[in-house]
């Protein structure tokens, strides 16, 4: 009689698919995400613009207001604000994007410190950790870090994974309480298995499955702490929408769409990363996280 | 009572010493290792008088302290009393009318302000202000010297409103959470067997047990308001406790980042403990 068990191949290709189909709503968002971002991050703009520069005022300034050939304006060397507004974006959610996917690996690496302890009060330290740490809030953090160092870029994305770990670290703690009380790891411990098999191949997934529903919900709150955070002029002299809206400020009077057309373009890109983050992790069912921010 | 509000008292003591414990620490790293000062938190020559770029007249530090968070009270009063106004409100609306989705409609208008950068939107109140109104636009352009001050609570009004949209959208989805738990819970089902209306399972019973559960999340946007109010009152140019941190860092200004910071966190821990009271008073075991 033939053997009709399946090959390991054939096996595992079908597991995937099995749960590529089950999350398929949250496979379907990576193509807006992926239009986004393309849209974002091919621009004709070179990466050395300083707003510094960008912003000075010449003698004899070749501004024009918001017209059909030039939608946000210009600056007062005739620069189009519509493609810079569009690259100073994409700064911005290279740095969120960064800074969340560590600050997730953080956490990650933090909880894992005491998840494979048996004893029942194993996150204890990490939630007393939490509400102490509450009560000084994480853009003061920020603040002091970003300032201190100069207005390194650095130290703020340094400073924005340890708040992001910091805060994310009791989310993952309680996600993991809770894989640990389902029917299958009780059904491992009957069976025998070690608790470090248990943790690994039953728990673990069930975490790892909600992350990136996680990362889509904290990318948009991120790229507004980096913009808040250039606008306080404490990450350098580098195009940001914030840096763009503190220079313009300058010219209310005589040129009120420099400060006002950047804004636009980072409220719109920001609002569709929060349409998406807010489906991605309704499709994936993380739950309500935190407010870090 | 008495022991449990003392050992609230207690705990909120000795966490905002935690929260001095951090500020040292961080301010140590961030200026002697990270931006390489020879001025160490402990020395005495770190801290001076207060410089007069953070303030228009003669004052100490304990005064500045108190000019400060005089002035970041009403706006983080402001911000957080609507939080909890509408939270609280919208979000029981929206888990009674759970069926129609009513949490995520009511949370959306909020959610979509909250995409707009605070310190954006106050830079474009000041520009309107100056074109439709013909007066500078910003919280330090004009200081009312008689009468009412009603400009300060403008002003106060315009820096709440984006802090407040960022946590409004939060606890209303929070709200409606807790109580839309609550009403899954299997005892729920045995009631409308029993026959009892919907109203009256609802409010009478869902309701009313999980008023812990919603004191329990009432402080938890307050951390995030308080923190949005530094870039903010910097933005809108406002001489409260979030400016005055701006200002101390980029002065370099150990003492005025203490006060400002602490005057930040003395707001949270108060929250806090309040919650914890109320908490208490209505579930005492």
């Amino acid at each position: 009689m033939a053997n009709r068990r399946n090959s390991k191949v054939v096996s595992s290709s079908t597991r995937a698919l099995v749960r590529a189909w089950q999350v398929r709503r949250a496979l379907f968002l990576v193509v807006p995400y992926f239009f986004l971002l393309l849209w974002l991050f091919t621009g004709g703009v070179h990466m050395d613009v300083r707003p510094g520069e960008l912003y000075e005022v010449p003698s004899e300034p070749a501004w024009e207001k918001p017209n059909a050939e030039h939608w946000f304006g210009t600056t007062g060397e005739g620069a189009d604000l519509f493609d810079l507004s569009r690259h100073a974006m994409a700064t911005s959610v290279a740095v969120a994007v960064v800074s969340v996917a560590l600050g997730i690996g953080l956490a990650l690496l933090f909880t894992a410190l005491y998840v494979f302890d048996p004893g029942k009060k194993r996150f204890q330290l990490l939630y007393m950790m939490s509400r102490g740490g509450y009560i000084v809030p994480s853009m003061v953090v920020l603040v002091i870090l970003a300032g201190a160092s100069g207005g390194s870029l650095g130290v703020a994305i340094f400073g924005l994974i340890l708040v992001i770990a910091f805060h994310l670290s009791p989310v993952l703690a309680n996600w993991f309480q809770e894989g640990e009380s389902g029917f299958d790891v009780t059904a491992g411990y009957v069976l025998g298995l070690s608790r470090r098999e248990i943790v690994l191949h039953r728990v673990f997934p069930k975490v790892l499955r909600r992350l990136p529903g996680v990362f889509a919900s904290l990318v948009p709150p991120v790229v507004l702490i980096e913009m808040a955070l250039s606008f306080l002029g404490l990450t350098g002299d580098r195009l940001s929408c914030g840096a763009m809206i503190a220079y313009g400020q300058a010219m209310i009077i005589e040129a009120p769409w420099m400060a006002i057309s950047p804004g636009i373009m980072a409220s719109g890109v920001v609002l569709i990363l929060s349409l998406l983050g807010w489906r991605v992790s309704a499709a994936l069912q993380i739950g309500p996280l935190p407010r870090i921010f | 009572m008495a022991r449990l509000i003392l050992q609230r008292l207690l705990v909120s003591l000795i966490r905002f010493g935690g929260a001095i414990l951090v500020l040292l620490v961080l301010v140590e790293f961030a200026y002697c290792v990270l931006g390489g000062s020879g001025n160490h938190v402990w020395l005495y020559d770190s801290y001076g008088p207060v410089p007069p770029e953070l303030t228009s007249r003669p004052v100490n530090w304990a005064g500045l302290f108190f000019d400060r968070l005089a002035a970041t009270l009403p706006v983080a009063g402001l911000a957080f009393g609507g939080i909890l106004l509408i939270g609280y409100s919208w979000g029981v609306m929206g888990a009674r009318l759970r069926r129609f989705h009513l949490a995520r409609i009511l949370s959306a208008p909020f959610s979509a302000f909250a995409c707009i950068p605070g310190f954006w939107f106050v830079v474009l109140v000041a520009i309107y202000s100056y074109f439709s109104w013909q007066r500078p636009g910003f919280a330090n352009d004009l200081i009312v010297e008689d009468g009412p001050n009603l400009l300060a609570w403008w002003h106060a009004a315009v820096i709440a409103l984006p802090a407040m949209a960022l946590g409004a959208a939060w606890q209303i989805r929070e709200v409606s959470g807790v109580l839309e738990r609550e009403v899954a819970l299997p005892y729920v089902k045995g009631l409308h067997l029993a026959g009892y209306s919907d109203e009256d399972i609802f409010y009478g019973n869902a309701f009313r047990r999980a008023v812990p559960l919603l004191i329990s999340v009432s402080d938890r946007t307050l951390s995030s308001v308080v923190g949005s109010l530094i870039c903010l009152e910097y933005a809108f140019r406002f001489p409260g406790s979030g400016a005055l941190l701006v200002e101390s860092v980029k002065l370099q200004s150990y003492a005025g980042i203490f006060v400002s910071a602490l005057s930040l966190s003395l707001i949270v821990s108060v929250g806090v403990l309040l919650r914890d009271w109320i908490l208490k008073l209505v579930q005492p075991e």
